[in-house]
């Protein structure tokens, strides 16, 4: 009876010892991770076609279009925290990073989720890491990502859209606009590109490495592969506007939107 | 005085000599070498004339003058240097005007000698013949943007003649000139990125070599494709774009 007591005050000696050891540690990793993170937020009143013009060095950015004349951006900074100078410059709204933290030796990633006015023009930039547009009806999309990381670009409607990745995959579900001009480059990747059959367009796809070059619907008898199956040439509609897509190491798709 | 001798003699002598006579006479009397009765003729018809009375008091005053001032004040000291004076004087008045400065005279451009002028159309000859070849080269010379379209099967009859001829890179010395002038940017831009490259943090690093490695796996297919097939202008089209690519990867990351 005595051993039965004994065992009990043990136990719950051990269980309430678990209890308060848990919650130390819950609270040490919640706060040790507050105090890694930092937040940036601000906004900029602007009018509809305003530009964005963003150079980040290292994390994610995530650009949407919403229906209000302003630009709101927010950014989570890892340890050490990265200095971020927004401008406002004649209408555009500039930010570049590499510049505002130049010399300092280590700087954390940045991750940055910016709203834009949908007709605003964007202009996005980093040396490592994803970039995300959407929802955007504007005359100037570029996304430009100097090494590593995926280029997403959806529901974009734009006349000249720009592309460009080292490693990493490039995905466009948008509009072809008639003589827009629509260009796509990664070294190593998948390149997919999701557009209406009612599109018109001059194609130039280029796959030297892997020769895969899938053109699904938008195959028809005015696409030429040329150099033993490394490049597709060709027409789709009346061609007006120009697809340009070079993969040196990856593969090229159309997909019907 | 000589008024009152002459009026004296009229009515001795008549009034016979005219005013022509008595002019010519005039000079004889008064340097007395007239007769007696020519001399009374004069004088009768001076003391009668005004008018010739007039002109032989002109000379006899002239000749007082002469015969009482001394020789050496009427005479020059030295009369051929006065006169070398005044002619030059007079040459220098009828001399024509000089010319206006800058201006050349007209016809003498032209006088030249017979080689002078062989020299002349010998230089306009070679000038011309540079030119002509200077422009041939930058109108046929690719630029760095052209490069990549040009090949074997591209090339005009004319570029493939002047490419004989020298005056024009043929395709592939072309792409090779385009290879060493990306490669002297790549080691300009490689040589930044190795001072920067210290300060970066592991991730970064290793980002970065990841890129360029497949970047270089690249460059090395397409090298080794043209080795093979000097004249694939695919190939060659991608080589120059992934050393474009390299060179701006080395470019971005030499900022950070």
């Amino acid at each position: 009876m005595i051993c039965d007591a004994k065992n009990r005050i043990g136990l719950a000696a051990l269980t309430k010892t678990t209890i308060l050891l848990s919650v130390v540690f819950f609270f040490a990793v919640f706060a040790s991770d507050a105090s890694a993170q930092k937040k940036f937020s601000r906004s900029f009143p602007t009018g509809q076609n305003v530009r964005l013009k963003l150079l980040n060095r290292s994390g994610t950015v995530t650009v949407e279009g919403w229906n209000r004349a302003e630009i709101n951006i927010s950014a989570t900074l890892e340890a050490p925290a990265a200095l971020i100078v927004p401008q406002s410059l004649s209408g555009d709204i500039v930010i570049n990073l590499v510049r505002d933290n130049q010399g300092r030796n280590e700087v954390g990633n940045v991750n940055f989720v910016i709203r834009v006015p949908y007709t605003a023009q964007v202009d996005i930039e980093t040396r490592i890491g994803n970039l995300s547009v959407s929802n955007v009806r504007t005359s100037f999309v570029r996304a430009r990502i100097s090494s590593e990381g995926d280029i997403e670009l959806t529901n974009i409607s734009s006349g000249a859209v720009s592309a460009e990745n080292g490693l990493g995959n490039i995905f466009f579900d948008g509009e072809i606009q008639e003589n827009g001009i629509y260009r796509f480059s990664s070294m190593r990747g998948d390149i997919n590109l999701r557009i209406p059959f009612t599109s018109s367009f001059r194609l130039v796809a280029t796959a030297p490495s892997t020769r895969n070059i899938s053109l699904g619907s938008f195959s028809n008898a005015n696409m030429s592969y040329l150099g033993d199956g490394r490049r597709v040439v060709g027409r789709f509609g009346d061609g007006s506007a120009t697809i340009t897509v070079t993969n040196q190491r990856g593969s090229i798709g159309f997909i019907r939107r | 005085m000589l008024a009152d001798a002459i009026r004296v003699e009229i009515s001795s002598v008549g009034a016979e000599m005219n005013c022509e006579e008595c002019k010519d006479q005039i000079g004889p009397f008064l340097d007395n070498e007239l007769g007696e009765t020519q001399a009374s003729a004069v004088r009768t018809h001076l003391a009668v004339c005004r008018e010739c009375a007039c002109v032989c008091e002109d000379l006899s005053s002239i000749l007082d003058v002469c015969t009482t001032e001394p020789p050496s004040e009427i005479v020059p000291p030295n009369s051929q240097a006065l006169w070398c004076r005044i002619n030059n004087i007079i040459e220098s008045e009828i001399k024509p005007p000089p010319p206006v400065p800058g201006e050349q005279p007209r016809g003498r451009f032209w006088r030249l000698s017979f080689a002078q002028l062989a020299a002349v159309v010998l230089c306009i000859a070679v000038i011309s013949s540079l030119l002509t070849v200077v422009a041939i080269r930058s109108y046929t010379q690719p630029g760095a943007e052209d490069f990549t379209t040009r090949s074997v099967a591209t090339q005009t009859t004319f570029e493939k003649v002047l490419s004989k001829v020298g005056l024009m890179d043929t395709p592939e010395k072309a792409r090779d000139r385009r290879v060493k002038e990306q490669q002297a940017a790549i080691e300009y831009w490689n040589s930044r990125v190795q001072a920067r490259r210290v300060s970066w943090d592991r991730a970064t690093r290793e980002a970065f070599d990841r890129n360029l490695q497949v970047i270089d796996d690249s460059v090395n297919d397409y090298t080794m494709i043209l080795q093979r097939d000097p004249e694939d202008e695919l190939s060659g089209e991608m080589l120059d774009s992934v050393l474009n690519d390299k060179m701006t990867l080395l470019r971005d990351f030499s900022d950070l």
